[in-house]
Order: structure tokens, then C-alpha cells, then sequence
């Protein structure tokens, strides 16, 4: 079956205009008089297609555009270039329409009234998206026992703990059943296990009802964990748009091997091997086995001195830094 | 071991401190300043309200001096518009967020914590910044209703530029004065939930008082009361210095400028010493 | 287009009933607020007492005039400061982009963004203005006239914040700009119209509508006359529409702008 792409992206652009500082009193001075600007190009013709139901991680450094790229397809910003089309419609054009169909959740910027109790909050919002009252409730029901609120439904969003309010924050967006959920960061600042929780709900959401999945966060975890395709973008470009795995495969050709010796042991240069770090006892490598093979690796460590080893892939986290670095 | 860390980190830091101690506060003074200049386009909008609040009194004052060769109580309508503009200056040029907002916010949140393992002295630091934040603005209002003084008003009839430089103490002193009973307001966060409405009575106290008319206008009975209040040391005692110099009077005001810097800052300190402690218990 | 409005005026109501909420959680502070405000505007009789001895009529006023403006600035303040303070925050919300949010809610953004927040101060405002009219020369018709005037007071003081609030989409520091001509209306609003002369009275009835929305309603409360109450009527729904047409398109700019102050 043709999949619909319900996400479509084409050359998307966005220019700031920003002003320029000068230095000491002088400078201060001479900026009232006269600023200077400086043009930042936040986001530099993107292009992408999502299909619906799909999750997608769109991952860059701070300042790479990913905000920016967000708040154009949400119909916040409109682009100085290109355009975008979400669930058919154009969100500079039909914000409100398009208001019903996504919801949207910003990681470091709470909508939620904070003196409010998550249910009120709800209702709140249940008002917001014109629902009417019996279908909240029912709504509200459903989304307490799939996010496990009931708990503290009842308790002031400011009492809650951040990994709470974040659960709150989610079930508020998606009170109108979006078709399309734009996560901002959404597990920044939580601690392991409430990352977990939450990438797990995503997870369910995406699943049980088939809703498309934005996401954009610097943890890697979080991406590895929901996303079955990687946009890297820098300095508002698109860096790489690839599915996980072919990202993963792509850097699967390294190896890292750590060595726990018996006693301290110079590894001579070998070509292909690159030595990460090197403590006594203690060595870690990478290996390259494009160009030598583990076994090759291995047959230059004495067996005898060894006392423990362990051979891992390359972790995403240093292949996504890898790739700002190739790439930019 | 801890402890003797916390000792020697504290005798090292009164010694190192002491000698950069006036640079430190010059310096935070010198930063804020510069980044009000930053916002000198802030302070221009702001002359709005000035402007129009002095424009109203004006409007008021030649209402109700309908014959301007009138006195009343003792002042020409001449003086008159020179006490409001003068008085007016000294409020509004002095007025910061800063001071009554800020303060409480950081008692609130909590966020004064953060200042506290920071080598400043809390009260110094904010009189340091305030009044970088003034600075710019009170010689313009200065500037400004000097000259809408000289075209409303005209010139003083008694204003003697050799008296200059006592007026310019008690100015200071005035403001300083203020200042100090804003930040005591503003302490007082630690304790009551919210001290805006303090700082509003205060507020109307200096403003309804204080600054549209002068002590003579009020009834007799009432004066003596005035002329122990904030009143006199921050917005009469300099106007009046300025519209009608005498040397007794001068003398008083600072006199009694002293009294109240010594009185505020020693409730200061003590406010904010038990306030700091009780921080400390309930853990911010 | 009558459910819609409907619809949005439920939201509106649901917004100052949980803002209200919030402030009446702390029962000291809030009456405090409320009580103090009462104080705070109380104050200025004494200021008014002086004056009138002084004179014995001001600008035209005699004391019971100076009390009803003084009611009316209070009560339209209370209105607009209850259920649309969030008008006055409109330029900090487009410098912080804090707009956002209200931008992805399929609802009337303006709407919106005035019903968000409450002061509790000003419920003692509204107080303070309904007490004077009813401790000082009450009658049922100056009662009816008086909220009929409070309302739409309250409706054009919010227009007008919005109006000049939207200075900020156009640059940076608006909000200065709009503080400062919130503060000229509060300001002239608590004296009386006869002091001031040509010019300056019409741009009292024009530029800066003290006149529309206090020394109209004083002439109509001593002495009905209807054509003043049309024109009031009139003179608020124009400032209204104005307001949402510019706020329209100052938020057309916010989205398509290349001006980026903080908001990455």
C-alpha cells in the first residue's frame, strides 16, 4: 500500500535578523546610535516526507534549527522560503485548522496552568479543542490509565514532580486526539526511569492509534529506543535522513574492543586501530574493520596477559557526533 | 575537616575581599550602567510619563492659582511647580523594579541562595546595582524638568548657585534614603507572603503627601507628623533646599538624613541576617 | 459564528474562573491585595480634600464629581485588570515568544492571550469604585449607568493595551512605550477634564480616550444624556475592532518576520 505522507517539506527556509553587540561604553554607545545586524540562517532548505504513523527523531547541536523547523510546521513561524504541508494543509495559511489535528508538547515551556490540578487542566483544554464535556471525561478516563495518573490527578501541577508534569503535559496535548504529536525535548531534565516511562508511552500512542511521531532531542536514548528514522540537521541543514539501522550499519564497521591486562603491555602501531584511551592495565580501542579484521586485532594481544575483554559497537551517541563533525 | 575549610575559606575571604571591596561595588555600578545604555531608548520612552504626570500638576496648579501673582500658604506659583517637578524627579527618577519586585522575587523563589555563597555583600550589591540603574535616568529627568520648569515656571526667584553643592547632598542623601526603606519593604518577604501592598502605601504615602504639596498646606496639627516621616528627608527637605535656601534647614535635613540611614540600615541588617537564618532552616 | 463566539466566551470564562481560583488559594494574600488596593485608592481623598479647600471647584469638579471619577477610573481599571490582564503582558509574551503557545490552541489568539491572566488588586478596584458610587449619592439609574460604563470602560482600556502592546511586534522595547501610555490613561483619568485646555483636550477624546471613557460617563451620571452614551457605545466597539485588526497584524509580522529577539 502507497503510505500518505502526512509530513512534506519541500525546501524549507527561515533567515533571523539579529542584532550585533559591541564591546565596553563605547561600543554601547555607538549601537544606539547605529546597529549593526547579523543575518543567521536558522534553517536552510530542508526538504522531508514523513509518512503518517511513522516516528521520526530530528536530532542537531543547539542552534541547528530544530525549533525553528517545528514552529514552521506548526504554523508559529512562517517560512521566508519553501513550504510545508501537514495532513494537507498549509500551516501559515490554516493555523487554526491545523490546531485540531496536531498536538504539540515543548519540552522547557509548560502550557499547562501550574496551580491547576491535571484534571481541570484537561477540562481546560478539552474547552480549548470544543470537545464536548462527556467525551472529555471518557478521554480523560482512557488517558489516566494508559499514562498512569490517577495517582495525582487530583494535585496541583505545581506539587508534581517534573516526571509527572511531563506525563501531564503529554496526556494535555493529546486530549483532542491529534493525528500528529511535535515533541520538543520532551525528556530533558528527567531522570532514567521516567525517560523510560515516557518513551514507552510515546511508543503505545504511535502504536495503538497510529499517530506520527516529531520528535526532536538531544538524548540518544530517545531515539534509539522510538525511532525507526534519524534526520540530523546542522547549521540548518539536512545532514543525514536515513533509517536507524542503515545509520547504525553504516558505523558498524567500528569496533570497540576494551582490554583489561594483567600487566601494562604497549600495543605497537597497527594500521586501523586508533587507541582511545590508554591507563595502565587498562586500554580501549577502536577498530576499523574496513581495513583489519578483529581477528587480526586479536592475534596481536598476548592471550595469555588478558584478564578480561570486551568487544562493542561504536555507541550512536559518538556516531551522531561523528556525523556533525564529517558533515558540516 | 570541613570546618576548617569553611574557616580558612572565610578568613581568606574577608582579607582578599576587603581590599577590592569599593571596586567590586564600583565595578557591578559601572556594569549596570553600562547596560542601561544598552536600553537608553527605555529611558526616553519613559520621559511619557513624566512628562505628562508634570504636565497634569502643571495643568492643576494654574487652575488653581487662577491669579498667578497669588501666594498660598506662603508659596508663589512659581515655587510650587518647581516643588512638584523637583519632587517628582526625586520618585520617579529614583523608581526601579529592582527594588520592590525583584528583591521579593529572589526571597520567593528562593534564588537569593545563590547569592549568598557569593563573596558580596547582599545589601551593597543592590544599592550598587540600583543605582546604576538610575544613574542615566535621573539626569535626564534632571535635564528635563529643568527646562520645563524654566519655560513653565520660569527662573527661581530665590535659587543661589553656591548653595549648589549642599543641594546636591541632600539630594543624594534623599535618594539613598529611599532606596534603603524599599529594600527594608522588600526584606520583608522572608516573611509575609507578599509585600507589594506595603510598598503601595508607601508609595501613596510619599506620592500624596509628599510630593504634590508641601508640608504648609496641610493642617497645622498635622505637620509636625509630616516632618517626621520619610517625607521630609526624601522629597520636601531637597525641594524645599532648592526653593528656599537656608542654612538651618539645610543642616536639619541632613541631620535628620543620617538619623534615618542609620536607623534603616541597622533594621536592614538585622531583617536580612534573621531572614537569611530562617532560609537556611526552612531550605529556601 | 454564534456558537464560535459562544464557544470562545465560554473560554474566556473558564480562564478568570481558574485565574481567580489560583489567587484564592492563599486567603491572606488575596485579601491583603484586595483590601490594600480599597486603602491605596482611598488615599487620594485626602490629596482631593487639600485641593478643594484650596478652591472650591476644580476644573468644573466639585468633590462628588472628583469621587464619581475616581469610581469610574477604578471600576473600569478592575474590569479590564480582572478579566483581561493578560493584555497588559501582550508585549512580554512577543518579546519572550511566549506566543507559541497560544498559537498552536485552534482559538482566537487575542482572546486568548487577554483572558490568561487575572490581578487580584484589581478586584479591589472594582470594589473600591462600586462603594463610592453607592456610599455617596446613590440612586438605581447612576447604578445601571455606572456599570453599563464600567463595562465598556473596561473594554476600551483593554483595547486600547492591545493596541499600543502591539507597538512590540513592531520594536523591541514596546513595552515601555506601552507602559507608559497605560500609565498617561490611568493618569489623566483621575483628574478633572476642565483643568486641561485645547490641544490636550482633544487628545483626551481622541489619541489617549480619557475623555470617552471617564468625563463623558461624569457628564451622563449628573445629567442623562443619551447622545454621550451612543457615543461611548460607538466609540467602543471602533477601539475594539481597531485592536483585534492590529494585534491581526502585528501576529501576521511575528510569523513571517526575519527579527529574531529571543526566540530560536
Amino acid at each position: 500500500m502507497e503510505q500518505r505522507m502526512i509530513i512534506q517539506a519541500q525546501n524549507l527556509s527561515k533567515t533571523f535578523r539579529v542584532k550585533e553587540k559591541r564591546k565596553g561604553l563605547r561600543g554601547s554607545l555607538r549601537s544606539i546610535v547605529k546597529p549593526s545586524y547579523k543575518e543567521i540562517k536558522a534553517v536552510e532548505d530542508i526538504s522531508f516526507h514523513i509518512a503518517e504513523g511513522e516516528i521520526i527523531a530530528f536530532i542537531g547541536p543547539n542552534g541547528a534549527g530544530k525549533s525553528t523547523t517545528i514552529k514552521m510546521l506548526t504554523g508559529i513561524l512562517y517560512p521566508s522560503g519553501g513550504e510545508a504541508m501537514v495532513d494537507d494543509i498549509n500551516p501559515c495559511k490554516k493555523r487554526k485548522q491545523l490546531a485540531y489535528k496536531i498536538g504539540t508538547v515543548f519540552g522547557q515551556k509548560e502550557q499547562l496552568w501550574t496551580h491547576l490540578t491535571p484534571y481541570d487542566n484537561f477540562k481546560f483544554f478539552g474547552a480549548v479543542y470544543d470537545i464536548a464535556e462527556k467525551e472529555v471525561e471518557a478521554r480523560i478516563e482512557e488517558l489516566k490509565s494508559t499514562f498512569e495518573l490517577s495517582e495525582f490527578i487530583n494535585t496541583p501541577v505545581r506539587n508534581l514532580s517534573l516526571g509527572q508534569r511531563i506525563r501531564c503535559e503529554i496526556v494535555a496535548s493529546l486530549i483532542h486526539k491529534p493525528k500528529i504529536l511535535f515533541l520538543d525535548e520532551p525528556t530533558i531534565g528527567l531522570d532514567p526511569v521516567v525517560k523510560e516511562n515516557i518513551r514507552t508511552l510515546i511508543k503505545k500512542m504511535n502504536k495503538d492509534y497510529g499517530m506520527t511521531v516529531f520528535l526532536t532531542s538531544h538524548d540518544v536514548g530517545d531515539i534509539e529506543k522510538l525511532c525507526k528514522r534519524i534526520i540530523i540537521v546542522n547549521h540548518g541543514k539536512i545532514v543525514l535522513d536515513d533509517s536507524m539501522e542503515k545509520v547504525k550499519y553504516h558505523y558498524l564497521d567500528k569496533k570497540i574492543i576494551e582490554i583489561k591486562m594483567k600487566e601494562e603491555m604497549a600495543l605497537p602501531r597497527i594500521e586501523g586501530v586508533t587507541v582511545l584511551k590508554s591507563k595502565g592495565v587498562n586500554l580501549k580501542i577502536e577498530v576499523d574493520t574496513k581495513i583489519i579484521s578483529i581477528q587480526e586485532v586479536l592475534k596481536w594481544l598476548d592471550t595469555d596477559n588478558l584478564m578480561d575483554i570486551t568487544i562493542s559497537n561504536v555507541p550512536l551517541e559518538s556516531i551522531i557526533t561523528q556525523i556533525y563533525k564529517e558533515r558540516s | 575537616m570541613l570546618l576548617i575549610l569553611k574557616v580558612t575559606f572565610n578568613w581568606k575571604w574577608r582579607y582578599g575581599q576587603n581590599r577590592g571591596n569599593m571596586r567590586k561595588y564600583l565595578f557591578i555600578y559601572k556594569t549596570t550602567l553600562m547596560e542601561t545604555l544598552q536600553y537608553l531608548i527605555n529611558i526616553f520612552l519613559g520621559f511619557i510619563s513624566f512628562f505628562l504626570i508634570i504636565f497634569v500638576f502643571l495643568n492643576l496648579w494654574q487652575y488653581i492659582y487662577s491669579d498667578s501673582s497669588n501666594l498660598i500658604d506662603g508659596y508663589s506659583m512659581s515655587q510650587m511647580v518647581w516643588y512638584v517637578i523637583l519632587t517628582e524627579i526625586m520618585w520617579f527618577g529614583n523608581r526601579n523594579a529592582m527594588l520592590t519586585n525583584q528583591i521579593s522575587n529572589d526571597i520567593k523563589s528562593g534564588s537569593i541562595a545563590y547569592g549568598l555563597n557569593k563573596p558580596y555583600n547582599y545589601l551593597y550589591y543592590t544599592i550598587a546595582k540600583h543605582f546604576g540603574d538610575v544613574t542615566i535616568k535621573l539626569f535626564l529627568y534632571l535635564f528635563v524638568g529643568i527646562i520645563m520648569g524654566l519655560i513653565f515656571a520660569g527662573r527661581l526667584p530665590n535659587f543661589q548657585f553656591r548653595n549648589l553643592p549642599f543641594i546636591a547632598i541632600t539630594f543624594l542623601l534623599g535618594l539613598f534614603v529611599n532606596a534603603l526603606i524599599r529594600i527594608a519593604i522588600s526584606i520583608s518577604s522572608f516573611w509575609i507572603e507578599d509585600a507589594k501592598p506595603i510598598h503601595w502605601m508607601y508609595d501613596k504615602l510619599i506620592l500624596v503627601i509628599g510630593t504634590l504639596f508641601p508640608v504648609e498646606m496641610f493642617p497645622i496639627w498635622l505637620q509636625p507628623f509630616i516632618k517626621c516621616s520619610p517625607i521630609f528627608v526624601i522629597t520636601y527637605g531637597p525641594a524645599k533646599l532648592i526653593i528656599d535656601f537656608s542654612m538651618e534647614m539645610f543642616l536639619s535635613v541632613v541631620f535628620a538624613q543620617v538619623i534615618y540611614i542609620v536607623i534603616v540600615v541597622s533594621i536592614l541588617t538585622v531583617l536580612y541576617q534573621k531572614g537569611v537564618k530562617r532560609l537556611n532552616v526552612n531550605g529556601g | 459564528m454564534l456558537t464560535v463566539a459562544k464557544k470562545e466566551l465560554k473560554l474566556v470564562g473558564l480562564s478568570v474562573k481558574y485565574n481567580l481560583m489560583k489567587e484564592m488559594i492563599n486567603r491572606t494574600s488575596f485579601l491583603m491585595n484586595v483590601i490594600f488596593m480599597i486603602l491605596n485608592n482611598a488615599s487620594f481623598i485626602i490629596q482631593w480634600l487639600i485641593l478643594f479647600q484650596l478652591k472650591k471647584d476644580i476644573g468644573g469638579y466639585e468633590m462628588n464629581d472628583v469621587l464619581t471619577l475616581w469610581a469610574l477610573t477604578a471600576s473600569t481599571f478592575g474590569i479590564s485588570h480582572i478579566f483581561f490582564f493578560g493584555a497588559y503582558h501582550l508585549p512580554n509574551l512577543i518579546m519572550n515568544g511566549k506566543l507559541d503557545a497560544f498559537l498552536v490552541q485552534p482559538k482566537n489568539t487575542l482572546l486568548s492571550i487577554c483572558s490568561s491572566k487575572s490581578s487580584t488588586s484589581a478586584i479591589g478596584d472594582l470594589i473600591y469604585g462600586y462603594l463610592v458610587i453607592i456610599i455617596f449619592d446613590f440612586s438605581i439609574q447612576r447604578l445601571l449607568l455606572f456599570t453599563y460604563f464600567t463595562v465598556l470602560g473596561g473594554i476600551t482600556l483593554t483595547a486600547f493595551s492591545v493596541i499600543v502592546g502591539s507597538s512590540s511586534f513592531l520594536f523591541v522595547r514596546g513595552d515601555i512605550l506601552a507602559d507608559n501610555l497605560n500609565g498617561a490613561m490611568i493618569n489623566f483619568s483621575t483628574y478633572p477634564e476642565g483643568i486641561f485646555k485645547g490641544t490636550v483636550r482633544l487628545l483626551l477624546y481622541t489619541i489617549i480616550p480619557v475623555g470617552i471613557v471617564n468625563y463623558l460617563p461624569i457628564l451622563v451620571l449628573r445629567e442623562f444624556k443619551a447622545i454621550y452614551l451612543v457615543a461611548v457605545t460607538v466609540f467602543a466597539i471602533c477601539l475594539t475592532a481597531l485592536a483585534f485588526w492590529v494585534f491581526q497584524k502585528g501576529l501576521k509580522r511575528y510569523s513571517s518576520s526575519n527579527l529574531m529577539s529571543a526566540r530560536v
